[in-house]
């Protein structure tokens, strides 16, 4: 249904990505506003190589990245373990540094900006605000991240890997939150996940990469999901045998 | 002057005018290598200032070398500032590319700094004791040009710090996400050395090493015990490193310590009610 809307926020033509050469197969990919994109790959397939050339940290190898005009907001969730417990920061310092893009920091502020609880009570965590961030749980810490994201009225959002360490009803929770995030602003997110069917249940298109094809494949997910690549990469187990690790 | 065993309050407040620069240098030094700690602790670069302080002692060495034997008049602490500097690019750099942890280089600036600085002194032996000064923090007196340069880089560093406060918080915990949103992590991580390299380079010439250490560490590890706020962990991070700087000084003069340690002491010793503050709250 959220594919009727408007023209793709950002535009991916032959782009190949990695450090000093492709890893993949060139990528052509649109992304329209409003999408919940799930990105699956085994460990060390390009994910977050990939996601690093589209926020301009790396560059493409080959091909071109076209943006909407103007070009979008975009917020970018690292993996948990990028943020230190070692760091004095409450909730809602967590959020505020959403606030400031380039030199902005250096702008005097003497009041806390309204978005800040604003965004924490969007996703229902305005009673973490005073609390440090280190002590909240796995899930709590989720939803100040995804706060952060409200708070800088992010169009286009990267989160990689945002359940990881959490237990099934916290994943599903975060899971619920990015959909609604999706719903209520219209953000197109793109979420690197190990949990396919949670990505089957509430992605609206899903990104496989599978270095050993290579190949990149693209689409709704039960297309992907039921796609010999993908079945490849994710082999069921012989009975009696080990488990293979999902993305 | 050398503080008397049996010095009394009186004996203090007299000498107060000679004391005071050196006071002052001390307190000055704490209030703002307190802070800057904060950032070099959570980075878990604590040797950084260990070894951008002895290349500055090792500058101050070439520099009564290259007057002596070379008859070249460079100011010690424009070779403190120099050898400093140099560490810092080194740090900015990328070691990896030699197959190296950024570690490994802060520990190549340490011992080279401190051996050079060791043998550069053994050839300027009319300079010893003030080689022996800086290195291992026995200054008991500051010389006016020393506090003027350490007042006058401590408000830069400060200024500099209370106006980026936001900038480096960012690039610290959320450096990915910070040059996502176009914030100049890059620019405000050399910054952040830079300062760190000033003040040591600074420091040290007026202090000795290992005060100007412990001021950049001591003070930080407290302030990161009690705190749940990066602005208040800042500010009572200078508050215990300015302390720290005055009352070591007292207690050097009470009790005949050596200024240097009795500082850093007072800096450990101040360390002490956050570290039980904190046992007991975890065990509540």
């Amino acid at each position: 249904m959220r594919d009727r809307q408007l023209a793709p926020i950002v535009r991916c033509v032959g782009l190949e990505v990695g450090r000093t050469r492709a890893i993949l197969p060139p990528i052509d990919l649109e992304l329209g506003r409003g999408q919940l994109w799930a990105l699956v790959g085994r460990n060390g397939s390009g994910k977050t190589t990939f996601f690093l050339t589209l926020l301009g940290q790396l560059r493409p190898v080959a091909g071109q990245i076209h943006w909407a005009s103007p070009r979008p907001r975009i917020g970018y969730l690292p993996q948990r373990t990028s943020y230190d417990d070692l760091f004095p920061m409450r909730a809602r310092d967590v959020v505020s540094l959403a606030l400031d893009t380039a030199w902005s920091f250096a702008r005097p502020r003497w009041r806390e900006p309204t978005e800040v609880l604003a965004a924490l009570t969007e996703v229902g965590a305005a009673d973490l605000a005073d609390r440090p961030f280190r002590a909240l749980s796995e899930g709590q810490k989720q939803r100040v991240l995804l706060a952060k994201l409200v708070a800088a009225r992010a169009e286009l959002a990267f989160l990689d890997e945002p359940t990881a360490a959490m237990d099934a009803v916290a994943e599903r929770d975060t899971f619920e939150r990015i959909a609604e995030l999706t719903r209520r602003h219209g953000a197109t997110v793109v979420v690197v996940s190990h949990h396919v069917e949670l990505a089957r249940r509430y992605a609206d298109h899903v990104l496989l990469f599978d270095p050993e094809t290579p190949a990149v494949l693209r689409g709704r997910p039960d297309e992907v999901l039921e796609s010999h690549e993908y079945r490849r990469s994710y082999r069921p187990p012989a009975p009696g045998g080990p488990v293979p690790e999902a993305s | 002057m050398t503080p008397s065993e049996t010095a009394t309050w009186g004996d203090f407040v007299e000498g107060l005018p000679i004391f005071r620069d050196a006071i002052l240098c001390g307190v000055a030094a704490g209030a703002v290598l307190g802070p800057l700690g904060v950032y070099v602790v959570l980075r878990r670069m604590v040797f950084v200032t260990a070894a951008l302080s002895q290349a500055a002692g090792l500058g101050v060495a070439v520099s009564f070398y290259c007057a002596i034997h070379l008859g070249l008049d460079v100011p010690p602490i424009v070779g403190a500032i120099v050898t400093s500097l140099l560490v810092t690019v080194a740090l900015a750099g990328k070691p990896e590319w030699l197959g190296l942890s950024r570690e490994s280089v802060l520990g190549l600036a340490y011992l080279a700094g401190g051996a050079l600085a060791v043998a550069v002194g053994d050839r300027i032996a009319q300079e010893a004791h003030d080689i022996a000064s800086i290195l291992f923090g026995t200054a008991v007196l500051v010389r006016p040009l020393d506090l003027t340069l350490l007042l006058g880089a401590s408000a830069v560093v400060a200024v500099v710090l209370i106006v980026g406060h936001r900038g480096f918080v960012a690039a610290s915990f959320d450096p990915d996400g910070a040059r996502v949103r176009r914030v100049p992590v890059a620019a405000l991580d050399l910054t952040l050395w830079f300062l760190v390299a000033l003040e040591v380079s600074v420091a040290t010439r007026a202090l000795g090493v290992l005060p100007v250490f412990g001021f950049s560490v001591l003070p930080a590890m407290g302030a990161l015990m009690s705190g749940v706020r990066m602005s208040r962990t800042l500010v009572l991070a200078s508050i215990l490193g300015a302390a720290s700087g005055g009352l070591g000084y007292v207690a050097a003069f009470f009790f005949s310590f050596p200024v240097g340690a009795s500082q850093t002491l007072a800096a450990g010793l101040l360390l002490v009610p956050f570290a039980i503050a904190r046992l007991v709250r975890r065990d509540a």
